[in-house]
């Protein structure tokens, strides 16, 4: 083979980036392209795990069999869509000799973040609905958006989730139309919703530059052909899609001042309060403590089944 | 549903659906309780399969509404939902939580518990559904036909949890046998049809109470053999029997939990 | 706990969608031993489509290629040779002595058998 030096491989390695070319697990790869996929995809993965918690909460309340089973069906999705994260990330991390155990450990010892939306409570079945509709079509922008990844194991787990979220957005928009269309105390329920969800919605998509939060991954995903949008673009593509939608069905957008400029092509909005987005990605909003220790406790009460299973290696 | 369909005498009649209210409430409080499993589950992989049998469990238990609703019970949703505990007819066992704590906080579940309730309750079904594929009650006939597809994933999923568990640790095997002792003390009304005996086995809508408990020990037979482990035994007088509406608060406080929305407003589309 | 005996091994899963196509590669999960990895494929990576059978294999069994071996793998464009293609104007050649040519579609379409 070839001796490449340091250089010689980086070089190489960016050749491919360009190209198109999809780069495998054990491809070499520079540190700075691991860490970043390593910090994305952990914080994605994560993100589904503890996204499981808040629906899980409506999952026996669900009113109607269709709607139980509808829910479960979609909480399941949540947790398949964390395993085939955490599987392309727990490759990633074998250089560093961690496991999915570990991955759990920095999630609890709080080193390990996840999306904002998911610390957020839920209130009423609508939320539910909400959810479904306007988080996972907030997560269906950022996600087709690295549908073309470069790194081939995240665009190969990206296509299975987002065929999956498909179906979870028309699942949420049946809830949400059936309030909608439904009695007065169920369109003050989804109004009620969209009012308290509106600014984890625009959170959901980071600021827009680091200056507000002091760190940002966008310009490392960017330029390794990660993803295609910045956080701003990937915001105000979500408003093109959904405020008309929302408008439709005789909802208001809780924001008096939003409107599209047709000379810049934009969404003028009143931004979020970016203060309280730091304070909730740090595990200080409303749930995120009692979802950590739910989930903290769930997995250190079945430790012992993983222990017991230790044995049955073959 | 079958253009064959013989009409039904006001006896036989009531003698369904007393053994239709049984195998409905039955798949439904057992898919309640595996549900607020969601999420919580030992391993991340287990949580997203297990989730595929609670979710084909209320999926019988919705065609044993319906079917209800065939029969004039009323609307199969009215029938899953607002149904008081006494009014219910599932097994006792099937009702009973997972472990500690309520789903909303931090519950201590019991992986052990749910393994062996799982078996025992899947494979229980099993000999019921494939005494049903004869049922002289033919919609009956049809639905089990189509239960019996799913079946053979559940009971091999539960199988293979039962047999690693209780062959691995010793802290796993103590775990398992106090389970089994739990669920079986529960297992007095699985095979029972309360007051109801008579009236269902008179016409051959499924096998004797007798029979099937006999077909439950033989299933189970070869895997204890295997494990060396005591065939454990079904009590003879269920302390409580669901079958005759005799029920734990547990029961009560899950009706009140799923039906929470729903109670909001009956006339109401959700 | 060393990396042999850990619960989490590694198992990549194939599935056959019917009984003549080929198995194919879904995905890769975690699980102790290859019963459980079995009973953990269908419903994490073949929730909504059809299965007729299942392979599950340890990772440790799968002997993969570095990326340098993969550029042992394309090849020229000059093998017309090995395919019909090499040996399209047999059928002009056909013609000339009144007869059709026998290419892939008119021989796979004999698999219904002699037809009176």
């Amino acid at each position: 083979m070839v001796i490449m030096t340091e250089d010689q491989k980086m070089i190489y390695f960016m050749k491919r980036i360009v190209a198109g070319e999809k780069i495998e697990a054990d491809d070499w790869m520079p540190r700075e392209y691991r860490d970043t996929l390593i910090k994305l995809i952990s914080m994605h993965g994560m993100s589904e795990i503890m996204g499981a918690l808040p629906e899980k909460e409506w999952v026996p309340k669900a009113p109607s069999l269709y709607r139980k089973l509808g829910i479960m069906a979609k909480v399941q999705d949540e947790m398949g869509h964390g395993q085939l994260l955490l599987r392309v990330v727990e490759d990633l991390l074998k250089p560093y000799g961690k496991t999915r155990g570990d991955l759990m450990q920095d999630l609890f010892n709080e080193d390990l973040k996840f999306h904002n939306v998911f610390h957020m409570e839920t209130k009423t079945w609508a939320d539910a609905g909400l959810i479904g509709w306007l988080v996972d079509g907030a997560a269906i922008i950022t996600q087709t958006n690295m549908l073309g990844a470069s790194y081939g194991p995240y665009a190969k787990a990206l296509q299975r989730i987002c065929a999956e979220e498909v179906f979870h957005a028309q699942h949420g928009e049946a809830i949400i139309m059936a309030l909608a269309e439904g009695t007065d105390v169920q369109k003050a329920m989804v109004q009620d919703a969209l009012n308290r969800w509106w600014p984890s919605l625009l959170m959901f998509f980071g600021p827009e530059s680091k200056a507000t939060t002091g760190t940002s991954k966008q310009e490392a995903t960017i330029r390794y052909k990660i993803r295609i949008n910045t956080n701003e673009e990937l915001r105000q593509s979500f408003l093109d899609k959904y405020v008309p939608r929302i408008l439709s069905l005789g909802m208001t957008i809780p924001d008096e001042t939003i409107y599209f400029n047709e000379e810049s092509k934009e969404w003028i909005y009143q931004q979020p309060d970016w203060a309280e987005f730091r304070k909730i990605i740090s595990n200080n909003g409303p749930r995120s403590q009692a979802r950590l220790n739910l989930r903290r406790s769930s997995y250190e009460n079945n430790a012992w089944v993983r222990e017991a299973l230790s044995a049955k290696v073959n | 549903m079958s253009n064959t369909e013989k009409v039904l005498s006001v006896e036989e009649r009531e003698a369904v659906k007393a053994l239709l209210f049984q195998l409905a409430d039955d798949d439904f409080l057992f898919s309640y309780r595996a549900s607020e499993w969601l999420g919580l589950a030992p391993h991340i992989e287990e949580d997203v399969a297990s989730s595929s049998i609670t979710q084909d469990t209320m999926g019988h238990s919705a065609m044993y509404y319906m079917l209800l609703e065939n029969l004039g019970a009323g609307k199969a949703d009215d029938l899953a939902h607002l149904r008081p505990a006494e009014e219910r007819r599932n097994s006792v066992l099937t009702e009973r939580v997972n472990g500690e704590g309520y789903y909303m906080d931090t519950p201590q579940y019991d992986w052990a518990y749910t393994v062996v309730r799982s078996y025992f309750y899947t494979q229980a079904k099993k000999v019921k559904i494939d005494s049903l594929r004869n049922s002289s009650y033919e919609p009956l006939a049809e639905v089990a036909i189509k239960v019996n597809m799913e079946i053979y994933y559940h009971l091999m999923h539960w199988r293979v949890w039962f047999e690693q568990l209780l062959s691995s640790t010793e802290d796993a095997k103590v775990r398992m046998t106090d389970a089994i002792k739990l669920v079986m003390a529960d297992f007095g009304d699985v095979f029972s049809y309360g007051d109801q005996k008579e009236a269902i086995e008179r016409f051959d809508i499924i096998a004797t109470e007798e029979d099937l408990e006999e077909n439950w020990i033989l299933a189970i037979t070869p895997m204890f053999e295997k494990l060396g482990n005591d065939l454990p035994v079904v009590p003879k007088n269920a302390e409580r029997n669901g079958r005759n509406g005799e029920h734990t608060r547990d029961l009560v406080e899950a009706i009140a939990t799923l039906s929470e929305v729903y109670r909001m407003d009956l006339s109401a589309s959700w | 706990m060393s990396e042999t005996k850990s619960f989490y091994q590694e198992y990549e899963v194939f599935s056959k969608r019917t009984p003549t196509s080929s198995f194919q590669h879904q995905f890769n999960l975690l699980a102790p031993n290859e019963d459980m990895a079995l009973i953990l494929a269908q419903e994490n990576f073949m929730r909504r489509e059809p299965v007729v059978d299942i392979w599950v294999v340890n990772r440790k069994n799968v002997r993969s290629m570095s990326e340098e071996e993969r550029m042992s793998l394309p090849r020229l464009d000059n093998k017309d040779y090995r395919t019909t293609k090499g040996y399209g104007y047999l059928r002009k050649k056909w013609r000339e002595y009144e007869q059709g040519m026998l290419d892939e579609k008119e021989i796979l379409s004999w698999a219904g058998g002699r037809k009176k």
